[in-house]
């Protein structure tokens, strides 16, 4: 898999190039713009890494132009900007997700991978977390060598906390995804579908575990 | 602290000014008839008394005895008698000494202006019992004797009184509808002048941080106003410009603080594992967050927070937990948020709230006890609560943990809770701390109430709320 890091900084451009290699993905370092340019023109990647404020111009110009384009490549921001209306705006240009420097190597790279584990995008396929895993093709879901077998509601919500591992999903997006828009609100069905799916997990011996925070949502974390 | 100054209208005054100017014109119209009449009456009542005289000198003749004999024509004889008492005559020797009058009452009164000699020319008696407003009279010389006509003063005021009544009272009539007419347009005119001040002021309401392009139309408002307009607006370009470079400077600030710190940072994780990776790793966080943190106060000093948006405050809530639920996991305690009826939407600026209440919800979980909860709350009309299990803040030191610099935990910036204070006071409202029941502490962010009123859609559009990173 193959990404495209924009970043003027080359130190580090290039600490994040080795971290994203020893990764598993393939990385194409751009210095400005034009280099960008370039980049895109000749090879095709499965996302950028895009800094805003380079020396030869605004990162949110090329965002623009991609999507003006209709190219969809995931993008994520990274950029010293952190003001509130930065982040928005980044988030409104299409930028898929928008980190702020400082920021941990570690934290970088998984989002990375959460951006290319999206429906359609290059990851899409097996969703990872502790020794749990789940084939979003198949279905199957697995905790350590042993089949896991869920219900299709179960599975749906597995794969909701898996995509965002470490994050939390909210209640609204859940109760949304399992029932559609027509459930009526303040039923449990919600925090009984987790409770099942948290017992179906501790009994398959997964390390993972999933949090509540009560009157927002569910955190899946892997130990 | 300025006096208070009382506010009018530019309509009111006009109308009072010219309703006043109309009345003090009228009056000295009133002033001046009456003067003339007065000055006309009185050299017609001259020219009456010297023909008078005339006349009565003319029929003076003289007897035997050298008497003076008075044969007035029956007219002028009537005329007298008449008069009631009002207009007469006497006639004197060249000595003054009376021969013939109208009356014994003429006499009387006219003998103190006989002179010796007589003179010649006008008189006025003073009043007496008889003439209670006194008498005008005149003297003239005919051979041997002296002639005196006079009239009682009255009558000639008494013509002049009613004149003035006469012309008052037509002048009010017609100083009513010219009056109401010239107030009317007056007004009128004024406020279809400042109809353009109106507009300019509805442009004036839409500038704020957000939009500090908005200028005031200059178009169509009376010259008298262009100048305001015009400088009100030069200002605004001038304070445009200095918050462009603010907000330039804080961009410049920020870029050149953290890519520095992001290299260091991605330095000491490509570093292996081990006690000094672990050290420097909680080096460089200390750093950033203490970055972020200046950046934040620095921007909430310089910059003005725009506080127009419609925000929700539950979402705002969710969203700043969810942004500190790996670190709540991380140190073992639990985060909620409580139950509450829906609020309504408020003005205000979703993410510097968020930012407010991330840094509450950080404080709450770095004194939390493990195994413990920090539940945030919302209270009507527009109140966010944190609560822990910590230890609390002990009272002498309630007021001070919103200062800065003011740290309570070892690696603080303490800036946290200057920043959530900040917001508080941009959003007119305030941030305190209070004991909880049953141990620990309460943190309270009040907004300053405004409701949001009805929302367009687009402002609901523009009303979502991001994930923040925990600062």
């Amino acid at each position: 898999m193959r990404l495209l890091v924009v970043e003027d900084e080359a130190a580090l451009a290039a600490l994040i190039g080795a971290a994203l290699q020893r990764a598993g993905f393939a990385v194409d370092a751009a210095d400005g713009l034009r280099a960008a340019d370039d980049c895109l023109r000749v090879a095709s990647y499965d996302a950028a890494i895009l800094d805003l404020g380079l020396s030869d111009g605004d990162g949110m110009t090329l965002l623009a132009r991609l999507r003006r384009g209709g190219d969809a490549l995931p993008v994520l921001i990274l950029t010293a900007r952190d003001a509130p209306e930065d982040r928005v705006g980044g988030l409104d240009a299409g930028a898929d997700d928008y980190l702020v420097k400082p920021f941990h190597m570690p934290e970088l790279v998984s989002r990375v991978r959460a951006l290319l584990r999206r429906p359609n995008a290059a990851l899409g396929v097996r969703l990872e977390a502790g020794n749990l895993a789940l084939d979003t093709v198949t279905r199957q879901a697995a905790a350590g060598d042993a089949a896991l077998p869920l219900t299709a509601r179960e599975t749906s919500l597995l794969e909701m906390l898996l995509r965002r591992t470490g994050r939390v999903v909210p209640r609204e997006a859940i109760e949304q995804g399992l029932y559609g828009f027509d459930t009526p609100t303040g039923t449990n069905a919600v925090e009984v579908a987790v409770h099942r799916l948290r017992r179906r997990l501790q009994d398959a011996g997964a390390s993972v575990r999933i949090h509540t925070l009560r009157g927002v949502g569910y955190m899946l974390t892997g130990e | 602290m300025t006096a208070p100054v009382r506010s009018w209208r530019l309509a009111t005054r006009l109308g009072w000014r010219l309703a006043a100017v109309m009345t003090l014109g009228v009056l000295l119209a009133a002033g001046g008839v009456a003067w003339r009449t007065l000055a006309t009456i009185r050299s017609l009542d001259d020219a009456a008394l010297q023909s008078q005289a005339r006349l009565v000198a003319d029929q003076i003749a003289t007897d035997a005895a050298g008497r003076p004999v008075l044969r007035l024509p029956e007219e002028l004889a009537a005329a007298f008698a008449e008069s009631d008492g009002e207009s007469l005559y006497i006639v004197c020797d060249a000595a003054g000494r009376p021969l013939l009058a109208s009356s014994p009452a003429a006499a009387a009164a006219l003998q103190p202006f006989l002179p010796r000699p007589p003179a010649a020319g006008f008189f006025r008696a003073p009043p007496s019992a008889s003439f209670p407003d006194g008498l005008l009279g005149v003297l003239i010389a005919r051979g041997k004797w002296r002639v005196a006509v006079a009239q009682a003063h009255e009558q000639q005021e008494a013509l002049v009184e009613s004149l003035l009544r006469e012309f008052l009272l037509s002048a009010v009539w017609l100083l009513v509808p010219i009056g109401a007419a010239t107030v009317t347009i007056g007004v009128l005119t004024l406020r279809h002048g400042l109809r353009p001040l109106r507009e300019a002021s509805a442009a004036a309401r839409r500038i704020g941080p957000a939009v500090p392009g908005v200028r005031l139309p200059a178009a169509g408002l009376p010259l008298e106003l262009a100048p305001l307009v015009g400088a009100v607006n030069a200002a605004l370009a001038r304070l445009e410009r200095a918050l462009d470079a603010q907000r330039r400077f804080a961009g410049e600030a920020a870029h050149a603080l953290r890519t520095p710190l992001a290299v260091l940072t991605a330095r000491i994780d490509a570093l292996p594992a081990g006690a000094a990776h672990d050290a420097l790793h909680g080096d460089a966080d200390r750093l950033g967050r203490l970055v972020a943190q200046m950046l934040a106060m620095s921007r909430l000093d310089g910059l003005p927070l725009d506080v127009s948006a419609p925000v929700d405050l539950r979402a705002v809530a969710a969203a700043a937990l969810a942004a500190l639920a790996p670190l709540a996991v991380r140190r073992g305690v639990e985060l909620e948020l409580a139950d509450a009826p829906a609020l309504p939407d408020v003005r205000g600026n979703a993410a510097a709230l968020e930012m407010a209440l991330a840094n509450l919800i950080d404080n709450a979980i770095a004194h939390a006890p493990a195994g413990s909860t920090v539940t945030v709350a919302l209270a009507a009309p527009a109140t966010l609560t944190v609560s822990d299990r910590g230890p609390g803040v002990p009272a002498a030191e309630r007021a001070a943990v919103f200062g800065r610099f003011h740290s309570r935990r070892p690696g603080g910036a303490g800036l946290g809770l200057a920043i959530v204070a900040g917001v508080a006071a941009a959003h007119g409202g305030s941030a305190g701390v209070e004991p909880r029941d049953g141990g620990g502490a309460v943190f309270v962010l009040r907004l300053g109430t405004v409701a949001a009123g009805p929302l367009a859609a687009a402002d609901h559009a523009a009303d979502q709320i991001l994930p923040v990173q925990p600062a």
